[in-house]
């Protein structure tokens, strides 16, 4: 069977004539300062508790040899997405042009199923009351900041990046930084056993923070402090 | 210490698994129904088997409503327009819908008397009634990404569960009747003897799995959930009501309502267990 039978009929990612965006993470450049995260709630009015784009990380090393590795987390706008297929009415879906993962919000029902569907827990649920905008109770997620990029301008997270750490792009486009990225590093991609071929790629990750559930190792009582500070801090 | 993790919300509240509880009962008193007019024996069960399948589809049907974020938006899911099939919530909303109009169909010839048309409808809402445990456990099977969940198995399981907890619910309608309590003890001890050779068979599997199977097996094994799963689930409501079938008590009449009770609390328990366990590994990541 040729490639081109192979893969799956949605798939944007070497498609002559189509684009297909996507992201690099250079986690060697990100120094933490979290303004990809407040540019991104700035973009959309995300309120408390829930993030398009989110970095966590963690301390590596031996005291006094020791560093924070960082992680930049968002939508991985998969090239063969599960949230799509699980969506009983269709509210997410896959553009076409530029292979952005999109949601309708006026079709939502709210059932959590494409949350359930993502190995990347990069959609959440909106809360009742937002401050300016009035749409709620529907699931959200990143959308590589479509309405920026359709405009010709890079996504919030990446405009503000300043350390240059991320990087967006056509991947179909040859010429383009991401395809020059992605072609001469050893890139790393969240979880690629889940086959769901994602369009985030990292450098320099650390591969204990893009696997499957490391931290439930640590000590149950410090996870159980961690869990209840993160839970009072968002109930202020 | 001092790493920054973020905490995820799960996807999946208690009230699916409420709902899972609800439905698989409804789904098996419309086995029982459908029974009825295989088996003599369970006759007197009919009318009680079928008015407490259409309440607990009524039950069943809020609850899943009610647990949407948008719950007028129900409707969605109908619109032919909108429909994506390669969603098994589709296909269960088509289901629970189709078993909705054949209850109601069904209830109505039973209540005419109507023995042909009777027979007739209660194999068709019995065959769509397989169809809800079915979708419920194929609607967790689909998610490739989350352990104990991604299963072939979890849609049989379902099935297992809604025979056991409709058998245990039908041994306490039948009171002092003999002939249907045999019939409903052995429903009961196949459907149960069946429910734990799954659950031995994931929990094996899910133990000898790679990272993310090896802790939802410690999450789901220890703490506050082993005891709902392993406690509850396993110990007390599939190995002892077994046990409890085989003793002579259990030919009896009140043995086989204790081992009713135990079933249903164990299928409670599970469904509980099976939703929520899986879903605290991904709160981490």
């Amino acid at each position: 069977m040729s490639e081109e039978l192979r893969v799956s009929p949605i798939e944007t990612r070497e498609m002559p004539g189509k684009r297909r965006f996507a992201m690099v993470v250079d986690t060697r450049r990100c120094i933490g300062c979290m303004a990809c995260q407040v540019a991104c709630k700035a973009e959309y009015d995300t309120p408390l508790g829930v993030n398009r784009t989110w970095v966590p990380y963690k301390v590596v090393g031996k005291y006094p040899n020791v560093k924070k590795q960082f992680l930049p987390r968002l939508c991985n706008h998969c090239d063969d997405p599960p949230c799509v297929r699980n969506c009983p009415v269709g509210a997410t879906y896959k553009h076409e042009d530029g292979g952005f993962v999109l949601q309708r919000y006026e079709r939502c029902i709210g059932c959590r199923s494409c949350m359930a569907a993502c190995p990347y827990n990069a959609r959440f649920m909106l809360p009742s009351h937002r401050t300016y905008t009035p749409i709620t109770n529907v699931v959200d997620k990143c959308t590589f900041c479509f309405h920026r990029v359709t405009q010709n301008l890079v996504p919030a997270c990446v405009q503000t990046c300043i350390g240059r750490a991320r990087v967006f792009g056509d991947l179909n486009d040859p010429t383009s930084e991401v395809s020059y990225l992605v072609a001469k590093n050893a890139t790393q991609v969240l979880r690629p056993e889940e086959g769901t071929k994602p369009h985030v790629f990292y450098i320099g990750a650390d591969r204990n923070q893009t696997e499957f559930g490391r931290d439930a190792y640590r000590k149950p009582e410090v996870m159980e402090l961690e869990r209840s500070a993160f839970k009072r801090h968002f109930d202020i | 210490m001092g790493d920054y993790v973020w905490f995820h919300d799960v996807s999946w509240h208690a009230t699916y698994a409420i709902y899972f509880f609800v439905i698989g009962i409804c789904a098996g008193l419309s086995f029982l129904s459908y029974g009825t007019w295989r088996t003599e024996a369970l006759r007197p069960l009919r009318e009680k088997a079928a008015w407490g399948s259409f309440a607990l589809l009524v039950v069943g049907g809020l609850l899943l409503i009610g647990d949407l974020s948008q719950p007028l938006r129900f409707f969605n899911i109908l619109n032919p327009a909108f429909l994506n099939f390669t969603s098994p919530l589709a296909w269960g909303a088509l289901n629970i819908v189709a078993f909705g109009i054949a209850s109601v169909l069904y209830l109505a010839a039973l209540r005419q008397g109507n023995e042909v048309r009777g027979k007739l409808l209660a194999t068709i809402a019995a065959l769509l009634a397989l169809g809800l445990p079915i979708y419920t456990g194929y609607d967790l099977t689909v998610h490739q990404s989350r352990p104990v969940w991604n299963t072939p198995v979890m849609p049989v399981l379902f099935v297992a569960l809604a025979v056991a907890s409709g058998s245990a619910v039908g041994a306490i309608l039948a009171g002092a009747n003999q002939a249907a309590q045999k019939l409903l003890r052995e429903y009961m001890l196949w459907s149960t003897g069946a429910v734990g050779v799954i659950l031995i068979s994931i929990l094996g599997t899910t133990n000898y799995g790679g990272a993310a199977q090896e802790l939802t097996f410690m999450l789901m094994t220890t703490g506050t959930m082993g005891l709902i799963f392993v406690g509850i689930g396993v110990v007390a409501g599939t190995a002892a009501p077994i046990a409890l079938l085989l003793a002579p008590f259990g030919r009896q009449q009140m043995g086989a309502v204790l081992a009713g009770v135990l079933v249903l609390a164990g299928g409670a328990a599970l469904r509980y267990a099976l939703l929520m366990g899986p879903q605290q590994l991904q709160t981490l990541y």
